[in-house]
C-alpha cells in the first residue's frame, strides 16, 4: 500500500464510486446484493473513532485501485499468473474424498464439477432459509465488510455436508487482482466431518473480501486450515462465522502475511454450550502492513471448551492488532477457556495493539488468559550463539520456533501452502510480485516431511 | 446454589457509616455557570491565576461530552441539579481543634478517625475534610519540623501559591477528560502534600474524606510533590451517608515524584453504595495519576474498592524517568447493583521503566466488575517491563467480571506480561474448610483475604487489618 | 481392640441419602465403639465416599431416612464445623487446594476451634507453631509445607499426610478416612499408616473406607464391612478383607442379586 497511491480519496468517496460502478444484480445472490447495497450507502463508514476500528484504518482501502466492474462477471479474461483458466478440478484421485475448487468470485465454482459422495449442493429453497443464518447468530450480519461482501459477490458456494460422511475439500482463490467477493456456507449435518484447506493469494492490487459461514450439527467436526497469502497493495477482508451445536469441534487455524491491510474476524457461537473450539491465529507484518484480528466467541450454554492461541510478528512499520473477545453469559455455567496472545515484536517502528477481552456472568467457569509482547528472548538467543550458532542463524532458528507452534496444527495439506520462508520474508513482501507459491492444480504431495 | 446464596447473604451487611451528622451548612444555589465558578473562587479568596485555571476549565468542560466507553450503565448526571459548594458554618479555619464544632469531631470519632489530642491516632498525620472543606489537620507542627507541607488544598493556595501555580494540573490537565475538566472549575477542597528534597515523611499522612449534604457534589483535588530523594506514604479513606438519590464525587488526585522519590498512595474506599436494589449511593468518578518526572522514582497505588453506586477510575503512573517504577495493586469488590469501572494506566516513556499491577476482583449479587488497564510501551522506552496479574472472583451466577486489559508497545526491547484468571469460592472449599472446624464467616473470609492477601501486602500496616474486615464485612451473609 | 461394653460413639440406622436426585445410601446401618477400627470396602459407585460425605456433613448430599447418633446427640443436625469440632474427622479422598490461605494459618484456626468447643484454651501462634512442630513428626511431614496455601501444590502423598497432620491437631474421637490409601506409594502409605495407627486409641473409633486390602495390611481392622448398592451387604472380621482380595468382587454381585430376587 504504497503512500502514493492513499490519495484524497476517502472512503466515503471509494465506496461510493464501487457501489456506482457495480452490475445490477444477478445470480443466486441477487437478493442479498440489493439488500447489502442498500445497507452499505447507509451504514456509517469504519473509522477510528469505532471502537472496533479503533487501531485499523481502512481508509487505506481508498487507496486501492480497483476496478470493481473487472471483478465481476463482465468478460474480461483474468490475468496474472494464477491458473486461473484451468477448469475446476473433481476429486482428487489419491485421496477420494478430496474436493478442489477454484474460487474467484465471479464464476460459480461447482460448474462442471461432480461432488464426491457426502457433499450436495444446496438448492435454492435451502439457501433462503440458511444464508446469513449464522452471520446473525454471530452477530456480524450488518458488519461492514460483511455488507460489503453482500454488496458485491454475486457467486457463492454452498454446500451440504451429509450426516457421518467424512470429506476433504480444497478452496483455493489464487493470484487476482481488483475486487474479489468470495461467500462460502457450509452445513454439516450430524457427526459429519469436514477438513477444509483454504488459500488466499494475491497477484497485485485489489481487496479479497470473504465471508465464509459453517454450520456444525451435533457432533460435527470441522478442521479449517486458511492460509492467506496476500501482496502488499492487497487488502483482505474476511468474516469466518462458526454456529456449532453441541459436541461439535471447530478447529481454525488461520494464517495470514503480506497483506498491505488485512482485518480477519473469526466468530463463533456455541448455541448451547457442550462444544469445542480450538482457534489458532498467526499474523506477520512488515513494511507498511496492518493486520488486524478481531476474534468474538460466545457461549450459549454450559460445559463448552475454547483453546485459542494468537501469534503476531511485527517488523518493519507493520503493525499487528489482536482483539479476543470471550463471552460467558449466565447460561454457560461450567465454561472452560484459555485465550493467549503472544507477540513478537522486531522493529521499533512496529507497533502491537492487544486487546482480550473476557466478560463473565456465571460463577462456575474456568477461564484464563493472557498476553505477552516482546522481542526475541535474549536468554534463548544467547544460549544458541554459546553453542556455535551465528546470530542470525538463531534469531531465524527462533522466529520460526515461534511461528510453527501455530504452522504446525495446520490440515497437511495447507502446511503445504504456507513454508515458513515465505512468511518471514520481509524483502519479499516489497518487492515485486510474491514467488507464486503453487501455480499447478496438483497438490506437490511429498515436498515436505 | 446454596454458596453462592449465602455468599450473597455475607456481602449483604448493612452500611455502617450511613448516619447524617445536623449540622448548619452554608450552601451555595443549585446549578453550574461561570458566576458560580467564580463565586466559589471568591468564597475561597483565591489569587487570580487560580481563578483563570478554574474558568479556563469551565469553558474546556461545556465543549466536551460524557464519557461512554466504560461498561457503566446509569441515567445522565443533571449537573444543573448539583450544589457546587457546601461547607459546615465555621468563620475560619480554627486555629485549634478545641474551637471546631464539636459534633463534627465527634463526627470524625464515629467514622474511627479521632482528630482530637488525647485520642488521635499516633504516628498517623490527618487531614479530615467535610464536604467541600477541610475542618481540622493533625500533626501539622511536628511535621513542619522536617519541613513537610500537610494542609488543606484551600490553604496551600494561600501560603504556597507558588508551589500550586507550579504543580497544579501539570498531571492531570484540565481537559484531560469531561471530570478532571469539571473538577478543575468547581474543586472545593482537598489535601496537599509537599515533601522537601531527601525528607523521609516522618509520619504516615492520611486524608479522610466525608460527605454530608445530601444534593452536593463532592470535587476533591489532592496534589502531592515529592522533590529529589523524599518519600511519603499516603493514605485516604471516605464514607458517606445514606440517601436515597445518587450523589456525584468527582476529585481529581495529581502525584509528583521527582529523581529518586517515591510517593505510596493508598486508598481505602467506603463510600455509600446504594441499597439492595441499587438506589441511592455515590458515582465515584476519579482521576488519579501520578507522574515519575525523575529518574529512580517510584510512585505506587493500592486501593480497596468496596463502596460507591458506581466506581470509574484508573490510577495510573507516568512512567517518564529513567528506571522509574509504577505500581498498582487494587481488590474491587462489589456487591448488589454495584458497578465497578476500575484498573490502571501504566505508560512508559523513560528508559527501563517498570510496572507492576495486581487486581482482584470480587463480583457478588447483581453486580458488574470490571479491569480495564492500558499498559503502553513507548518508542524510547528501551528495557522497559510491565507484569500485569488480574483475577477475578465470582459469588454467585448473577454477578458479572469483566476484563479488557490493553497493551500498547512501540518498542521491541521491552517485555510486557499480562495473565488472567477467574475462579469462584468453591462450595468444596468451604466445605473442606468447615469440616475442619472452621466457621463458615470465617471460612468465607479466610478465603476472600487469600485472594486479596497480594494487595493487602501492600496497604501500609495500620490499614491493612481495617481492610481485611471490611471485606468481610460487606461480604458477611452474602455465601452460604 | 472390641470391647463389647465400650461406649458407643457412632451409630448409623436405616440411613438413606441422595445427591441431587440419585439415591444412593440405601439404609446403612453401622456402629463404631470406643477402641475399634473398621472398614469398609467395597466397588466404585457402592456409596463408600457418599457414607463419608453425609457424615461429615457435606451440602450435596441430602439424608432422606434414617438417623445417626453421635455420643447420644443427634448428628445429622449439626452444621459441618460443629461435626468436626465435638470430634467427628472426615480425611478427604480429594482434599482440595485453597490458593492463598496458608496453611499454617488454616491448621491454628481449625486447632483452636476444637480447643474452644473442648474448654481448652486458644493457642497464639507461637504455642501452636510448637504444637504443630510436634505433630508433625507423626507424619514425617517437612516444616516448608506449612508455609504454603492449603494443600496448593502439593502431591497426592503431601496431600494426605497434611490430611494426617490435620487429625493429629484435631484428635478426633471418630476419624473416617476415605480411600486416604488412594495414590501413595509404598513409603508413604506406611508412613500414613503408621500415623493413622499411632492416633487410634482406646477412647477413639476409626472408619476406613477403602476399595484394596493393601491399606488393611498395615493396619489390622476389627471388623470388615463390605458395602454394594447403598447397602452393608456383609459383616466379618479381617478374614472377610483376605476373600475380597482373593475372590474380588464378583459374589458380591452374585450376593446381590440372590438378595434382589429373594
Amino acid at each position: 500500500m504504497g503512500a502514493s497511491t492513499v490519495s484524497a480519496k476517502t472512503l466515503a468517496t471509494w465506496t461510493g464510486e464501487l457501489l456506482a460502478q457495480l452490475p445490477a444484480p444477478s445470480g443466486p445472490l441477487a437478493a442479498v446484493q440489493g439488500r447489502g447495497r442498500e445497507a452499505l450507502a447507509a451504514l456509517p463508514l469504519p473509522s477510528r473513532h469505532q471502537e472496533a476500528w479503533r487501531f485499523t484504518d481502512l481508509a487505506l482501502l481508498a487507496g486501492l485501485d480497483l476496478p470493481p466492474s473487472g471483478a465481476q462477471s463482465s468478460g474480461i479474461t483474468p490475468d496474472g499468473p494464477a491458473p486461473e483458466g484451468t477448469s475446476p478440478q473433481g476429486a482428487c484421485e489419491d485421496k477420494p474424498p478430496t474436493l478442489r475448487l477454484q474460487l474467484d468470485g465471479r464464476r460459480d465454482p461447482l460448474s462442471g464439477v461432480v461432488l464426491p459422495p457426502g457433499l450436495t449442493r444446496l438448492s435454492d429453497s435451502e439457501l433462503v432459509l440458511a444464508l446469513g443464518h449464522t452471520l446473525a447468530a454471530t452477530g456480524c450480519e450488518q458488519h461492514w465488510p460483511v455488507e460489503l461482501n453482500h454488496a458485491c459477490a454475486s457467486q457463492l458456494l454452498a454446500l451440504r455436508v451429509s450426516s457421518r460422511a467424512q470429506v476433504s475439500l480444497e478452496l483455493v482463490s489464487d493470484g487476482a487482482t481488483g475486487l474479489r467477493p468470495l461467500r462460502v456456507l457450509l452445513i454439516l449435518e450430524e457427526k459429519a466431518e469436514l477438513q477444509l484447506c483454504q488459500r488466499l493469494t494475491a497477484a497485485g492490487s485489489g481487496l479479497t473480501s470473504l465471508v465464509l459461514e459453517a454450520h456444525l450439527g451435533r457432533g460435527a467436526k470441522l478442521q479449517h486450515g486458511l492460509v492467506a497469502l496476500g501482496q502488499p497493495d492487497g487488502a483482505l477482508l474476511a468474516h469466518l462465522a462458526m454456529e456449532q451445536d453441541p459436541e461439535s469441534d471447530v478447529s481454525l487455524v488461520a494464517v495470514s502475511a503480506g497483506w498491505g491491510v488485512s482485518r480477519l474476524e473469526p466468530r463463533v457461537v456455541q448455541v448451547d454450550g457442550s462444544a469445542t473450539t480450538t482457534l489458532r491465529g498467526l499474523q506477520v507484518v512488515a513494511g507498511d502492513q496492518i493486520a488486524d484480528t478481531h476474534s468474538h466467541i460466545a457461549f450459549g450454554g454450559p460445559e463448552g471448551q475454547l483453546d485459542q492461541l494468537h501469534k503476531a510478528v511485527a517488523d518493519g512499520r507493520g503493525r499487528s492488532v489482536f482483539n479476543g473477545a470471550v463471552r460467558v453469559p449466565r447460561a454457560a455455567q461450567r465454561t472452560n477457556a484459555a485465550q493467549l496472545s503472544r507477540s513478537l515484536l522486531l522493529s521499533d517502528r512496529a507497533r502491537i495493539d492487544t486487546k482480550p477481552e473476557l466478560e463473565i456472568v456465571a460463577d462456575d467457569v474456568r477461564c484464563a488468559h493472557g498476553a505477552t509482547v516482546s522481542c526475541l528472548q535474549q536468554d534463548e538467543l544467547f544460549y544458541l550463539q554459546s553453542r556455535g550458532i551465528a546470530a542470525e542463524q538463531a534469531s531465524a532458528l527462533l522466529k520460526r520456533a515461534f511461528c510453527e507452534e501455530v504452522l504446525r496444527e495446520l490440515p497437511a495439506p495447507a502446511r503445504l501452502w504456507c513454508p515458513f520462508e515465505r512468511l518471514l520474508a520481509a524483502d519479499g513482501f516489497e518487492s515485486g510480485p510474491a514467488p507464486a507459491v503453487e501455480s499447478g492444480p496438483e497438490a506437490p504431495e511429498g515436498e515436505a516431511g | 446454589m446454596t454458596t453462592a446464596a449465602s455468599v450473597g447473604d455475607l456481602v449483604s451487611q448493612p452500611y455502617k457509616y450511613g448516619f447524617v451528622t445536623d449540622i448548619e451548612t452554608e450552601k451555595i444555589a443549585k446549578g453550574l455557570s461561570e458566576d458560580v465558578v467564580r463565586l466559589i473562587s471568591a468564597k475561597k479568596d483565591e489569587p487570580d491565576f487560580l481563578l483563570q485555571f478554574r474558568l479556563r476549565a469551565y469553558r474546556q468542560w461545556l465543549q466536551m461530552e460524557t464519557p461512554d466507553w466504560a461498561a457503566l450503565g446509569y441515567p445522565p448526571i443533571d449537573f444543573q441539579n448539583i450544589i457546587y459548594y457546601a461547607a459546615p458554618k465555621q468563620r475560619d479555619k480554627k486555629a485549634s481543634l478545641d474551637e471546631v464544632d464539636p459534633k463534627l469531631l465527634e463526627t470524625f470519632d464515629k467514622l474511627g478517625i479521632p482528630l482530637s489530642e488525647q485520642k488521635r491516632l499516633t504516628n498517623v498525620a490527618v487531614d479530615a475534610v467535610f464536604d467541600s472543606v477541610s475542618i481540622a489537620t493533625t500533626y501539622k507542627e511536628k511535621l513542619a519540623e522536617h519541613g513537610v507541607i500537610f494542609c488543606s488544598i484551600s490553604e496551600a493556595v494561600k501560603e504556597h501559591p507558588e508551589l500550586i501555580e507550579r504543580y497544579l494540573g501539570t498531571v492531570v490537565p484540565s481537559n484531560d477528560n469531561y471530570y478532571s475538566a469539571l473538577n478543575s472549575a468547581v474543586f472545593s477542597d482537598g489535601s496537599f502534600v509537599f515533601i522537601p528534597k531527601g525528607v523521609e515523611c516522618p509520619m504516615e499522612l492520611s486524608t479522610y474524606f466525608r460527605i454530608n449534604s445530601g444534593d452536593t457534589g463532592q470535587f476533591e483535588r489532592t496534589l502531592i510533590v515529592a522533590e529529589e530523594g523524599a518519600s511519603v506514604s499516603y493514605l485516604e479513606g471516605c464514607t458517606a451517608p445514606m440517601f436515597d438519590t445518587n450523589q456525584l464525587h468527582a476529585a481529581v488526585v495529581e502525584l509528583v515524584a521527582l529523581d529518586d522519590a517515591s510517593i505510596k498512595y493508598s486508598t481505602v474506599q467506603n463510600w455509600y453504595a446504594g441499597d439492595e436494589h441499587g438506589v441511592g449511593g455515590i458515582y465515584n468518578f476519579v482521576t488519579k495519576r501520578g507522574h515519575c518526572r525523575g529518574d529512580r522514582s517510584k510512585i505506587s497505588w493500592t486501593q480497596v474498592e468496596t463502596g460507591s453506586a458506581i466506581t470509574w477510575k484508573y490510577p495510573s503512573c507516568v512512567l517518564q524517568g529513567a528506571d522509574s517504577v509504577g505500581e498498582f495493586y487494587s481488590v474491587a469488590l462489589t456487591n448488589n447493583h454495584q458497578q465497578a469501572d476500575t484498573g490502571s494506566k501504566m505508560v512508559h516513556v523513560g528508559p527501563r521503566t517498570r510496572s507492576t499491577i495486581v487486581s482482584k476482583g470480587i463480583s457478588a449479587g447483581h453486580s458488574a466488575n470490571s479491569y480495564r488497564g492500558l499498559v503502553q510501551i513507548g518508542p524510547k522506552a528501551v528495557g522497559a517491563r510491565n507484569y500485569s496479574q488480574c483475577d477475578s472472583m465470582l459469588i454467585g451466577d448473577q454477578a458479572a467480571a469483566n476484563t479488557y486489559p490493553y497493551i500498547r508497545s512501540q518498542q521491541p526491547l521491552a517485555s510486557v506480561e499480562h495473565e488472567a484468571s477467574t475462579c469462584r469460592m468453591s462450595e468444596d472449599q468451604l466445605f473442606y474448610l468447615q469440616s475442619r472446624g472452621i466457621a463458615f464467616e470465617e471460612a468465607v473470609s479466610m478465603m476472600v483475604s487469600g485472594f486479596c492477601r497480594d494487595v493487602f501486602n501492600q496497604l501500609p500496616m495500620e490499614f491493612a487489618a481495617e481492610a481485611d474486615k471490611l471485606l468481610a464485612l460487606k461480604l458477611e451473609g452474602s455465601v452460604g | 481392640m472390641i470391647r463389647p461394653d465400650a461406649n458407643v460413639l457412632l451409630e448409623i440406622r436405616g440411613l438413606h441419602a441422595r445427591v441431587e436426585d440419585k439415591a444412593i445410601l440405601k439404609g446403612v446401618n453401622l456402629t463404631l465403639r470406643a477402641g475399634e477400627i473398621h472398614a469398609v470396602m467395597g466397588r466404585n459407585g457402592s456409596g463408600k465416599s457418599t457414607l463419608s460425605k453425609v457424615l461429615a456433613g457435606h451440602p450435596a448430599y441430602t439424608v432422606t431416612a434414617g438417623t445417626v447418633t453421635y455420643r447420644g446427640a443427634n448428628l445429622l443436625e449439626l452444621s459441618p464445623e460443629e461435626r468436626a469440632r465435638v470430634g467427628v474427622f472426615l480425611g478427604f479422598q480429594y482434599p482440595v487446594e485453597i490458593p492463598g490461605v496458608s496453611n499454617l494459618e488454616f491448621l491454628r484456626v481449625a486447632t483452636n476451634a476444637r480447643r474452644v468447643q473442648l474448654g481448652q484454651e486458644e493457642l497464639d501462634t507461637f504455642a501452636f507453631e510448637d504444637l504443630v512442630r510436634e505433630r508433625l513428626t507423626v507424619v514425617q511431614m517437612d516444616p516448608a509445607f506449612l508455609d504454603r496455601s492449603v494443600n496448593e501444590g502439593f502431591s497426592g502423598g503431601e496431600k494426605k499426610r497434611n490430611e494426617i497432620l490435620q487429625m493429629a491437631l484435631l484428635e478426633p474421637l471418630v476419624a473416617i478416612l476415605d480411600e486416604t490409601d488412594s495414590g501413595l506409594d509404598i513409603d508413604a502409605l506406611r508412613i500414613v499408616a503408621a500415623g493413622v495407627s499411632q492416633l487410634a486409641t482406646a477412647d477413639t473409633a476409626t472408619l476406613l473406607i477403602t476399595h484394596y486390602q493393601r491399606l488393611l495390611e498395615a493396619i489390622t481392622p476389627d471388623f470388615v464391612h463390605v458395602m454394594a448398592a447403598g447397602r452393608i451387604l456383609r459383616t466379618g472380621g479381617r478374614e472377610l478383607a483376605l476373600e475380597l482380595e482373593e475372590r474380588g468382587y464378583d459374589w458380591v454381585d452374585q450376593e446381590l442379586a440372590a438378595l434382589e430376587l429373594g
